[in-house]
């Protein structure tokens, strides 16, 4: 057996079955050992898309998803989506082939230092030098990129390396023991006891969940903790989907980009418990005041998360699942009826001033019909622009699942992650919505679902801008649009033509439900653009 | 504040740039990084002195430990470690004036480890102060040349 074929092995003993990536000569090995085997590959047509769409099979599958790539430019190509999937805490295993181990450091042909290059964009690293350590290195990769805060390991691979026949008889490993690697799941009990005393003393406790609950599959336990104790619940973008928007203890997203409700129930709680959030800039924009003024207990499974931006008083390192058990089953007595009224009536008195355009389709409208008629379990993945915020503002949570990229913010995500979801669960309804800046960063794969006929829902929401930026000089620079102009191409008709792709356009607001409904239900995949004046602006 | 954290971490590879990397992306500050071998080979120990503020010294430690190849850190106390430098330091020097550089060189327990016609090169070791010292107190004579390995410490308990 060479390295190559024990490189698949591995993946098969990890359950593996699927693997985004494109090939090169320094990655030629495992593609030949993967002609084998029963694992599929799906050829995209970038190396960036691969690695969005395994990020987006991650997500929905809830394990690590696996893309690979050939060195040089195919391996740098792939750095943005390792970045985008960091930020977002994904657990990713990207493969890049790599030159002769002996001519590493000459600046060969398509040589590229990978592990040095993505030093920031991963939790961790190799380059495998020995061949006898791929399993060892496979069981690790996978457990460091599965555990704690989860995160994407790169494993950088010559191709002398993959030839290589091993030394010794495969076996993969049943575990791992990193020295100095041990993530803590169970909250601290001095702490725990502090928490819970917390919540004891609040009377106006409020709960800001973030992408963590969901990384952490905690969104039943956190869901079952607020109704039995009657807490209310904001969250940040990347929260999205720990609540549906009926559910009565809900009370929307908060930060720059959310409701005024959500932001007011921050502003007077006297208990903040931040779970699985990072307080970046956009969601809590000044952490200093919030400090002063009232008790914040913090809660993650990545220690330098807290205290990293905001000083909590109560800091609690751990898994949610265990830490809210352990809460629901605890001791708490907290009266919040008052407080929920509060927020009730404030809710009921916030009054949208926003001013949108009559001419074209409303943003707003859109992404609530769309959204509303969506199966109760679809899948909606975002991309990034006035799009994302958008659909933040104005998704229907009910069952299903809502993905964007919060953290790096990486335009032309949509398709790729959509296509990765659509792999993961081809019987679910998976909708991407996308601006028509971000469709063109990704347009090229619209090949990879053609060829392997997966019947994905593309929604445009076009006009003719790269919206979020020119709101930003409509904003700071006094209406002196640079470089933000998109005009009418492409022709989103002949595109879909080219793809064997059914095709939609909305125009306005009478007649955009109805067509939702045609786009939603056709066969295959299709194409909606919903035209929407550039006057729109998202605040 | 001053921040002196003794950091065992696998004696592999980029480890070394992975640490000095943390370092310059989030902006810490490193007075001083000492590295070397321990008493087994496959560990090797880092003396890394910082300044900042109480929540970045904080972070550091934290930031720190989550790197997978870091196996240990410790924060030292100024007051309960021992702190040692060691500085190689070349010396210019003329007729006039060397018998009193010889001079702060035994009253400072700096040994003299070659001479040269124009130069002296002294060898001192000692705590970081004294290291510091030391070089304000040669400066007037000319120095040409300056290596220091850096701050080592170890707490005393």
């Amino acid at each position: 057996m060479n390295g190559a074929q024990a490189m698949i092995k591995c993946l098969e003993a990890e359950g593996i079955d699927i693997i985004f990536g494109y090939p090169g000569v320094a990655i030629a090995p495992f593609y030949d050992a993967m002609y084998d085997s029963s694992i599929k590959h799906v050829l995209t047509r970038q190396e960036q898309a691969a690695g969005h769409a395994a990020s987006g099979y991650a997500r929905i599958s809830r394990k690590p998803a696996v893309c690979c790539t050939s060195s040089g430019p195919g391996a740098t190509n792939i750095i943005t989506s390792l970045a985008t999937a960091y930020a977002d805490s994904i657990p990713v295993i990207v493969i890049t082939g790599q030159v002769n181990s002996e001519l590493l450091g000459r600046d060969v042909f398509q040589e590229a230092d990978m592990r040095g290059a993505t030093q920031s964009f991963v939790k961790y690293s190799y380059l495998v030098k020995n061949v006898d350590d791929i399993p060892r290195i496979f069981k690790e990769a996978f457990f460091i990129a599965n555990t704690g805060r989860k995160g994407p390991v790169l494993i950088d691979i010559p191709v002398d390396v993959q030839m290589k026949e091993l030394s010794k008889e495969f076996k993969y490993p049943d575990s791992v023991d990193i020295r100095g690697y041990k993530p803590n799941t169970k909250g601290n009990p001095q702490q725990m006891a502090k928490v819970i005393a917390a919540i004891n003393n609040a009377e106006r406790p409020l709960i800001c969940a973030g992408g963590g609950v969901i990384l952490g599959n905690g969104e039943n336990t956190v869901r079952e903790f607020c109704e039995k104790y009657q807490i209310p619940l904001v969250h940040t973008m990347m929260g999205i989907g720990v609540m549906a928007k009926a559910h009565p203890m809900y009370y929307g997203m908060l930060g720059n980009n959310g409701k005024p409700y959500a932001n007011n129930a921050v502003a007077n709680c006297d208990l903040l418990i931040i779970v699985g959030a990072r307080v970046a800039d956009r969601a809590i924009p000044r952490p200093k005041n919030l400090e002063k003024k009232l008790t914040v207990i913090h809660i993650d499974i990545d220690t330098a998360e807290i205290g990293k931006v905001l000083g909590p008083t109560i800091p609690l390192v751990g898994d949610v699942n265990n830490i809210f058990r352990t809460l629901i089953d605890s001791d708490i007595h907290v009266d919040t009826a008052q407080w929920i009224r509060e927020l009730e009536s404030f809710k009921k008195s916030t009054v949208d001033h926003r001013v949108w355009s009559d001419e074209l389709v409303n943003p707003m409208t859109l992404v609530q019909t769309l959204s509303n008629k969506m199966d109760d379990d679809a899948i909606y993945v975002a991309d990034v622009g006035q799009n994302q915020l958008w659909s933040a503002d104005n998704y229907v949570m009910k069952h299903g699942r809502y993905m964007t990229t919060g953290g790096m913010g990486c335009m032309g995500y949509s398709i790729p992650a959509a296509m990765g979801a659509k792999f993961c669960e081809p019987d679910k309804q998976v909708v991407a919505v996308c601006g028509d800046g971000s469709f063109q960063m990704s347009m090229y794969e619209l090949g990879t679902l053609a060829v392997n006929n997966i019947p994905l829902k593309i929604l445009v929401m076009k006009n003719r801008f790269l919206g979020l930026v020119r709101e930003y000089q409509h904003y700071n620079y006094q209406d002196r649009y640079s470089g933000v102009r998109l005009h009418d191409y492409p022709y989103y008709d002949k595109i879909a033509e080219a793809y064997d792709m059914k095709y939609f356009e909305a125009s306005d607001n009478e007649t955009m439900p109805g067509i939702i409904d045609e786009f939603l239900a056709c066969e295959g995949s299709a194409i909606m653009v919903c035209n929407i004046d550039s006057q729109d602006i998202t605040k | 504040m001053r921040g002196i954290f003794s950091v065992l971490v696998e004696n592999k590879d980029g480890v070394l740039s992975q640490i000095s990397g943390l370092f310059a992306r989030r902006g810490f500050n490193i007075d001083s990084l000492a590295v070397g071998e321990t008493e087994r080979r496959d560990i090797s120990s880092m003396t890394i002195v910082s300044t900042g503020d109480t929540r970045t010294i904080d972070q550091i430690e934290k930031q720190l430990n989550k790197k997978v190849d870091v196996i240990k850190v410790r924060r030292l106390d100024e007051a309960k470690c021992i702190e040692m430098e060691m500085m190689l330091i070349k010396v210019s020097y003329n007729a006039t004036n060397r018998s009193s550089l010889i001079e702060i060189c035994s009253v400072m327990g700096a040994k003299i480890m070659h001479v040269s016609n124009k130069h002296l090169l002294i060898e001192i070791h000692d705590s970081p102060e004294v290291v510091e010292n030391f070089i304000n107190l040669v400066r007037p004579f000319g120095i040409v040349e300056v290596q220091r390995t850096g701050t080592v410490a170890m707490s005393k308990n």
